[in-house]
């Protein structure tokens, strides 16, 4: 019976191009095509009975987590029955998707059960290690803070130093290696700390032999330069008392016909006194430069907050002109009988 | 030795060294002798610093140095690390809570001493990263994301490295003192604490995190 039921039903499949609204049931097995009809909006029903079921455990998480709750249970009873009208693929990958995430918590749920029976309150440890700690537990301000951790004292600099000496003692840590001289991060590390090692000794004893001598030539160099200096400056004043309504030219004063280097470097100090505020330059009438002490303070100070600059070159050939041109025999500055640098 | 100075610098960091790094940066053309050159590392730091070459992870090979030795009585005073009281507690806080925490109960605890994860601490300074990248690297802690979780969670382990170098039954005594407690108060843990290889024992299998250890004596009460 059935198998000629079903034959017959497969044919007005075949009519019908497979379609499953199951409009033209006539002479085909009405079971055969009862069940697929049906299944089609029933699987719809399944799948969404299914879905319901994985969102209510992932959503109600935490209340199902709890040892008081059944829910799990429920669910899982649910998906037993569901199971049962499970025929097609579809329905059976949300029933597996439904298990793991029911497992899940299941594994979980456990796990928590197992940690109630170990009667470790946290705030408790909490507080019990702050005290270790030496906190200084604020007298009550009244203040009811929600976050009571940032009100609930006051924990000394060295509070975490503290635990952590006590700490220690569980450990079986190493003592922490420090190299010296640091780490490199290229190449074989323990043989770059060796290298440097050897390095930096020649170099440290190398500059101390050298600050020594540095200082000898400095001081030599830098008493000359102020010798000479204060040497010119001896000349300029005593030139300008001879005469102190005419004003000395530049070039005579600091011209040597004999030597271009002597006067080159008589330029040089004199242009110290000018910076140091014992000398002036100014032009003359014949817009000539002239070179004159400075008296001492008075206005002379204020003016010389404005600072001008100028600058002077000579070389050989206006050298000899010059000395041709102001005529000059004699040095007005003699040159000194210093050691030669 | 030049592994014995490999090691000892690797070890400043507190980070693991892993056999391929050693034959890599180390052994080079020597790599066939491994296991005779380890040897006599090993014994190296036995006998002249008192240290031992504990393998925590047997698959990957990865090597790390524990102190043998105690502090002598009396010694003077070291300036302690203050990560390692920031570890004890979150050490505590896993073990007395079956080997598993989700990371917000380690938050909330370290939140409860004034040490936020989202803020900067003064002794700590970026504290999260301290925590879950740090320690993780330095195998003190295992950082794992839970599955199915919206918002993604954590949960928090102890590391191999943990599991060789501290001692549970020196953790429960000190936490016994700070609660006024016998450490036996805590049937469960104490168990466990007295099970636990003798720390330096380089058995990696034998030392899982304690979270399915609790099998032997399971509060008869079913739910599920």
């Amino acid at each position: 019976m059935k198998r000629t039921g079903n034959r017959n039903s497969d044919q007005d499949a075949l009519q019908q191009n497979g379609t499953s609204d199951g409009s033209g049931g006539h002479e085909a097995d009405a079971d055969a095509w009862h069940v697929d009809s049906q299944s089609v909006s029933h699987r719809k029903l399944l799948r969404a009975r299914y879905r319901e079921l994985i969102s209510t455990v992932q959503q109600n998480r935490e209340e199902m987590l709890s040892p008081c709750d059944n829910k799990l249970t429920e669910v899982l009873d649910k998906a037993n029955m569901l199971f049962k009208e499970v025929h097609e693929a579809r329905e059976t990958v949300l029933d597996s998707q439904l298990l793991v995430v029911a497992s899940g918590l299941g594994k979980e749920k456990a796990n928590r059960m197992v940690s109630q029976g170990l009667s470790f309150d946290l705030s408790t440890f909490a507080q019990h290690a702050l005290s270790f700690m030496g906190l200084n537990r604020l007298a009550d301000e009244g203040s009811d803070a929600e976050d009571g951790a940032a009100t609930n004292g006051f924990l000394p600099q060295d509070a975490w130093h503290r635990l952590a000496s006590r700490a220690e003692s569980c450990f079986q840590s190493t003592p922490s290696f420090h190299s010296m001289y640091g780490l490199f991060q290229s190449e074989p590390p323990p043989l770059k700390p060796r290298i440097e090692r050897q390095r930096k000794v020649p170099t440290v004893e190398a500059k101390r032999i050298m600050p020594t001598e540095l200082k000898k030539m400095e001081e030599s160099n830098q008493e000359a330069t102020e010798k000479e200096v204060e040497r010119i400056l001896g000349y300029l004043r005593q030139y300008h008392r001879q005469d102190p309504t005419t004003p000395i030219s530049y070039y005579e004063f600091i011209l040597n016909p004999d030597s271009f280097s002597r006067t080159v470097e008589n330029i040089f100090h004199t242009s110290f006194l000018i910076r140091d505020g014992l000398a002036r330059m100014y032009l003359d009438d014949d817009m000539l430069p002239c070179i004159g002490p400075v008296e001492e303070d008075g206005a002379q100070p204020a003016e010389a907050t404005t600072r001008k600059q100028c600058v002077i070159s000579i070389n050989q050939k206006s050298w000899r002109e010059l000395r041709d041109a102001f005529d000059i025999t004699q040095p007005m500055i003699h040159p000194p009988n210093g050691p030669d640098e | 030795m030049e592994l014995v100075q490999y090691f000892l610098i690797k070890d400043e960091n507190k980070l693991p060294v892993r056999r391929a790094d050693i034959v890599k940066n180390v052994l080079k053309e020597y790599k066939n002798v491994f296991q005779e050159i380890m040897k006599r590392t090993s014994h190296t730091f036995e006998k002249v610093y008192g240290f031992k070459v504990v393998e925590i992870d047997a698959k990957n090979h990865i090597y790390i140095l524990i102190n043998q030795l105690k502090p002598a009585e009396g010694a003077p005073e070291r300036i302690s690390n203050p990560n390692t009281g920031l570890l004890l507690v979150i050490l505590s806080v896993v073990f007395m809570k079956g080997g598993v925490v989700r990371e917000a109960s380690v938050w909330n605890t370290l939140k409860m001493m004034q040490v936020d994860p989202r803020e900067n601490h003064r002794v700590f300074g970026d504290v999260k990263k301290l925590v879950t990248d740090d320690f993780v690297r330095q195998r003190y802690l295992e950082y794992t994301k839970i599955p199915h979780t919206e918002p993604l969670e954590h949960e928090f382990r102890w590391g191999q490295r943990a599991e060789v170098e501290v001692s549970k039954l020196d953790m429960l005594e000190f936490l016994g003192q700070l609660h006024g407690k016998d450490p036996q108060h805590w049937s469960q843990q104490y168990k466990e604490a007295t099970n636990q290889a003798s720390p330096g024992s380089s058995q990696p299998g034998s030392s899982q995190p304690g979270s399915s250890q609790p099998g032997s004596s399971q509060p008869g009460s079913s739910q599920r």
